[in-house]
């Protein structure tokens, strides 16, 4: 016994040198660590995601011939209003694309869209993110804006080989500007995460609202991405103002909560829109490529 | 025994009867009252079009305390290079220091700039390198406001950037570019480091510069705007106020209707527990945002006033000083009022950086030269002189005087500006080409003490723009704009005495007679004289504040005492003025007007030069606006008043024809 | 006789409870909390394994936690390869079941405490919420872990016990 308390201060010393020596080693080890870490359990998690497709699968097995046939029945009605939809939107895509020619305004397709299927969902108070499946092999970066049609879901945080980390909306470390709904001129506002507020369904808090601005009146508010901070494509809508819009306690501004578009924490799959061109931001999550800058030496 | 009944005493005394005041005495440590600023009044044109504005200021700031790390390892660096250089000399540590925390801010500035510079965003072909920080020196790190931020506020973050959407900065030139520079730091900038961007509200001038000199600017005070109540209650009055940095007017509207604009503070009562957590709110009234405020302006004319105005350069291509003026005939409010050189406000809405501050100085910037600019009215004048002649019987509306080529009074020829001389010349005519000999002879037939007491009929030295209707009587501020002129000169015998200038002569007369001289009056007078004019009376009392469409009393104004006949004498003689007088080149076809042109001689540094004048009302025939041009020549420009101050009188009233 | 690769055998058979936690998680991700029980994991091996191996196998256990979470690197894993260290020296304790089933709560509910702080600190959400409501939601994390371990504890440690006997581990009692 008094053996193994001997072995045990070694131990504590031997563990003291350790945390000295993690706290000075570079950090591209740290990085290493956490990152093999990671691909360690990608594939438990992989496997997991498959799995449940499966048994979704052969839950669609077991179903009668009358489920399906009236399934097919709703399809087909379903794409017979969706082709008509189509039509009218090629329409409008020639229209669009013939005035863009007019303005000569730069084609909006500078992102390559990606779609995943969400693995697990990782919330709490202190981080609110989603495991998806596609990662660096299907040419996920760091920094790509998440969305869910036309829905806003987040952003990339972490790229792993086969599985990527998203930052979700309502997470502390998310922030982006958008325009609110019913604001003329349109100006700039701040949102931002703020999960760790309590424990009821996270929210985003909406900042820095001019204090003329007063939502219209007896609608649902929404707030629409910018545009102008080249990371979320313009239009997209991020959530929903809830509550009122009050004024801070300096009075400088109002700020108001907002919900998230779509429930985060029922999303099965996403789109990662991946920008064609790295944005300077993205440049600056990898600090060797900003080096390389000569402009900035 | 005895002490232990004491001591046992002594608490129940303290326990009841003292505890009320001792819960208060604690209340008092845990209880503080914090003021809340009120946003400013807002101030408009008199079509509602935004002059003044408050507006999001965005500001980067570096937390010194988070980098203290970084800047520690970059100042052994350098201590170390400083070394291996000189090994043994002793290096100067603190500017080792210094250096280290200045590189460190400006790496972290230049990442700032990457992510914010609109030359490597998404699919930028970048054609040739720009160097952010190399070609911007006002990017780097202000070493000069790092030392003052490490002396006075060390323990608070430092501003690196201090306006990221400043519309007209390098930074941005339209507020599009401004949006996305902070879209783009707040999307793509890593958030969680030591930098972090802030919000307050600023004041704004969407016009940038223009009409600078009426709305003025504002600056940081102590002196804040009022609370919704006085603290009477004793409780409320000892506790601790925590209080803010205000703003007030320092120049034009924004001063002298301070009291109106700058609101009603607010202010909190606020708890802490004694944990010193969690705070709560246990009473407040809110701030009341200032007033709206009104101006006459119009900000169209009000623009092609200073276009035009600023479009005047001399033969270095610097713009001309000068002033311009229009106000309506029968109410007196002022339509545009501009003022050459002059400042934007938007950047001394921060803080007055001294280099700013002196280039406007040192260009003469902050003189209101419509108000404030005391210069001879020249040959405008001579509608005066005519009006004195006229009135005094001296000279009828049908009188024809013989003029030459120059007058002799006494000793000395007083010339006419033609060589030759124009003959035979009535009042018309006169007005017309504006005759100098014409005026020699009238003038010294008045006599000098009848031509001043005139002048001062039309208040050619009397103080303009007093505030008609103050709502604060305890104030000052009697006029409407600050510290407008009040050394006009009209010249007489009494006062050439006083200034110790000797005896009255003849020449002083003639020169008087054609506006030259000892006279000093401002282009707002010769406006108003203009708009009195058109209306046949003596006064106008000119307004920057909507009369709202009430009759408006001219205190002290009385008809201008001239029969039919002789009125429309001077009124055709300006009006040929224009069709095809000194005032020809600047007619507007469609738009008949009259003017009187002016070319004064003054003397700069000691060296002959011109003031150009164009004063005058339209429409001709039933007149509405009237206004005053001036511009002072250069020492090597060929400055006349038609030519020069013409072209902006008619821009302006193009454009007031064109909101007609 | 002890197998050097004892530890990463037990890890494979502890990985799936991890697993199974992250899926509680994953599926209850409505309710906000992250469902933590990998400081209950490792008292059990303490009792049979080297120190040594027990060192990794925490350290493991802890970068495994941290690998996809915002957390500060090495906060988890040394925090836990501290308790093992000063579990492994009263490995005697933890014969009885009563202790294991203590010693893991307690484990569980520090080593909850520490991911809570630090990742608090971490998270900008430090300078908005006050320290009221980050009070309240660390004692309900905390709580949870705790919970979490009590409830699983017994069929952890039985799986673990019965991977350590399939690997040929000495019983506790024989190892000293």
């Amino acid at each position: 016994m008094d053996k193994n308390r001997q072995g045990a201060k070694a131990s504590y010393v031997a563990l003291a040198v350790f945390i000295a020596a993690w706290v000075v080693l570079p950090s591209a080890f740290r990085r290493f660590n956490r990152e093999a870490f990671a691909e360690f359990q990608a594939p438990a998690l992989q496997l997991l995601s498959k799995g449940r497709d499966l048994s979704r699968y052969w839950e669609l097995r077991s179903r009668t011939d009358e489920e399906l046939i009236s399934a097919s029945r709703d399809l087909s009605r379903i794409n017979a209003a969706l082709e008509l939809k189509l039509q009218g939107t090629d329409d409008m895509r020639r229209e669009n694309s013939r005035l863009r020619e007019m303005l000569r305004y730069p084609t909006s397709s500078e992102y390559l869209t990606v779609v995943a299927r969400v693995v697990s969902r990782d919330t709490s108070s202190w981080w609110q993110s989603i495991i998806i499946r596609k990662g660096r092999n299907d040419g996920i970066r760091p920094g790509a804006p998440v969305v869910f049609g036309n829905h806003v879901i987040g952003r990339i945080s972490v790229v792993h080989q086969n599985v990527s980390e998203v930052d979700l909306i309502t997470s502390p470390t998310f922030r982006c500007t958008a325009f609110l709904d019913g604001d003329e001129p349109p100006r700039i506002v701040h949102v931002g995460g703020m999960a760790g507020n309590s424990l009821s369904a996270p929210r985003a808090k909406i900042s820095v609202i001019p204090p003329g601005y007063s939502p219209p009146a007896g609608e649902v508010t929404k707030v629409i991405t910018t545009g102008l901070g080249g990371v979320f494509p313009a239009g997209l809508i991020i959530g929903t103002i809830e509550g009122e819009v009050s004024k801070t306690p300096e009075a400088n501004f109002k700020e108001a909560f907002m919900v998230p578009s779509k429930e985060l924490d029922r999303i099965d799959e996403v789109s990662v829109l991946i920008p064609k061109y790295p944005s300077p931001g993205e440049i600056l999550m990898s600090p060797g490529e900003f080096l390389k800058l000569e402009e900035f030496k | 025994m005895v002490g232990f009944v004491y001591v046992t005493l002594g608490l129940m005394y303290r326990q009841i009867f003292q505890a009320s005041d001792l819960t208060r005495d604690a209340e008092y440590q845990t209880q503080r009252i914090v003021i809340r600023p009120p946003a400013r009044g807002l101030i408009f044109d008199r079509n509602k079009q935004p002059l003044v504005e408050n507006r999001v200021r965005w500001r980067v700031k570096a937390d010194l305390m988070v980098l203290q790390p970084e800047i520690r390892k970059e100042y052994l660096k350098l201590l170390s290079q400083a070394k291996q250089e000189n090994f043994f000399d002793k290096p100067d540590y603190d500017k080792l220091l210094e250096n280290a925390r200045v590189n460190i801010l400006n790496r972290w500035l230049s990442k700032i700039w990457f992510v914010v510079d609109d030359n490597y965003q998404l699919n930028k072909t970048r054609t040739n390198k720009v160097y952010p920080l190399r070609d911007n020196p006002e990017r780097r790190v202000n070493i000069d406001s790092l030392r003052k931020h490490l002396r006075e506020s060390r323990a608070m973050k430092f501003t690196l950037i201090s306006d990221l959407a400043f519309p007209g900065s390098t930074i941005s030139k339209t507020p599009e570019e401004g949006d996305r520079a902070i879209a783009r730091f707040i999307e793509q900038f890593p958030s969680g480091g030591p930098i972090t961007l802030e919000s307050d509200m600023v004041r704004s001038y969407p016009n940038g510069s223009l009409a600078a000199h009426v709305l003025g600017y504002v600056r940081d005070t102590d002196e804040l705007p009022p609370n919704s109540e006085e603290f009477t209650d004793p409780i409320l009055k000892r506790l601790q106020k925590l209080r803010y940095t205000g703003k007030k007017g320092a120049a034009g509207i924004e001063e002298t209707m301070d009291y109106a604009l700058r609101g009603t503070s607010g202010w909190e009562l606020w708890n802490k527990t004694s944990t010193g957590y969690n705070k709560e709110l246990v009473q407040s009234t809110s701030p009341v945002q200032g007033s709206e405020v009104v101006l006459t302006l119009n900000l169209n004319i009000q623009k092609a006033a200073e276009e035009t105005l600023s479009n005047i350069r001399d033969s270095v291509g610097r713009p001309l000083p000068g002033a311009a003026v229009m106000l309506d005939v029968n109410t007196g409010e002022i339509l545009a009022m501009a003022s050459q050189p002059n400042f934007n406000p938007n950047r001394l809405a921060d803080r007055v950086t001294n280099k700013y501050y002196d280039e406007i100085e040192s260009a003469g910037g902050w003189l209101n030269r419509a108000t404030q600019g005391l210069y001879a009215p020249g040959s405008t004048f001579k509608i005066i002189t005519a009006i004195a002649g006229m009135r005094n019987h001296k000279v009828d509306w049908d009188d024809v005087l013989d003029c030459g080529a120059f007058y002799r009074v006494g000793n000395r020829n007083f010339p006419e500006h033609e060589p030759v001389g124009f003959g035979p010349v009535d009042v018309e005519k006169m007005l017309a080409i504006s005759c100098n000999v014409w005026n020699y002879r009238v003038g010294l037939s008045v006599g000098p003490e009848l031509l001043a007491l005139e002048a001062r009929r039309f208040g050619l030295d009397r103080p303009l723009l007093k505030n008609l209707n103050p709502s604060d009587t305890s104030k000052t501020y009697n006029y409407e704009l600050p510290s407008t002129a009040k050394g006009m000169v009209i010249p007489d015998p009494d006062y050439k005495a006083r200034i110790g200038g000797g005896a009255w002569n003849q020449g002083d007369t003639a020169n008087t007679s054609i506006g030259q001289g000892f006279l000093l009056t401002t282009p707002l007078h010769m406006a108003c004289f203009a708009a009195s004019l058109a209306r046949g009376e003596t006064i106008t009392t000119p307004t920057l504040i909507p009369t709202g469409g009430a009759k408006v009393a001219h205190i002290g104004s009385q008809p201008i005492g001239l029969n039919r006949l002789q009125l429309e004498a001077i009124r055709s003689g300006m009006y040929r003025c224009v069709e095809e007088g000194t005032a020809k080149s600047v007619r507007i076809p469609g738009l008949p007007y009259v003017a009187k042109t002016g070319t004064a001689e003054y003397f700069k540094t000691g060296v002959k030069a011109h003031l150009a004048w164009i004063i005058g009302y339209a429409p001709a025939d039933r007149p509405v606006v009237a206004f005053a041009v001036l511009v002072e020549g250069q020492l090597d420009t060929s400055t006349w008043g038609g030519k020069t101050a013409g072209p902006v009188a008619q821009e302006m009233l193009k454009a007031w024809a064109d909101i007609r | 006789m002890t197998h050097r690769g004892a530890w990463f055998l037990l890890l494979l058979a502890t990985y799936p409870w991890l697993l199974g936690v992250d899926l509680l998680s994953s599926s209850l991700a409505s309710w906000g909390l992250c469902f933590f029980i990998s400081g209950a994991v490792i008292v059990t091996p303490c009792r049979r394994l080297r120190r040594w191996q027990c060192i990794l196998f925490a350290a493991s256990i802890g970068f495994l936690f941290e690998a996809l979470r915002p957390i500060p690197d090495g906060s988890v894993a040394l925090v836990l390869v501290f308790l093992s260290i000063y579990i492994h020296s009263y490995r005697e304790a933890l014969r009885s079941q009563s202790h294991v089933f203590f010693a893991s709560m307690i484990a569980n509910a520090l080593v909850t405490l520490v991911w809570v702080v630090v990742a608090h600190v971490q998270c900008d959400a430090a300078s908005s919420v006050d320290t009221f409501t980050f009070l309240y939601l660390a004692f309900v994390q905390v709580g949870l872990s705790a919970v979490l371990a009590a409830l699983l504890i017994s069929p952890i440690s039985a799986v673990q016990n019965w991977a350590m006997d399939a690997i040929g581990l000495p019983a506790a009692e024989l190892n000293r």
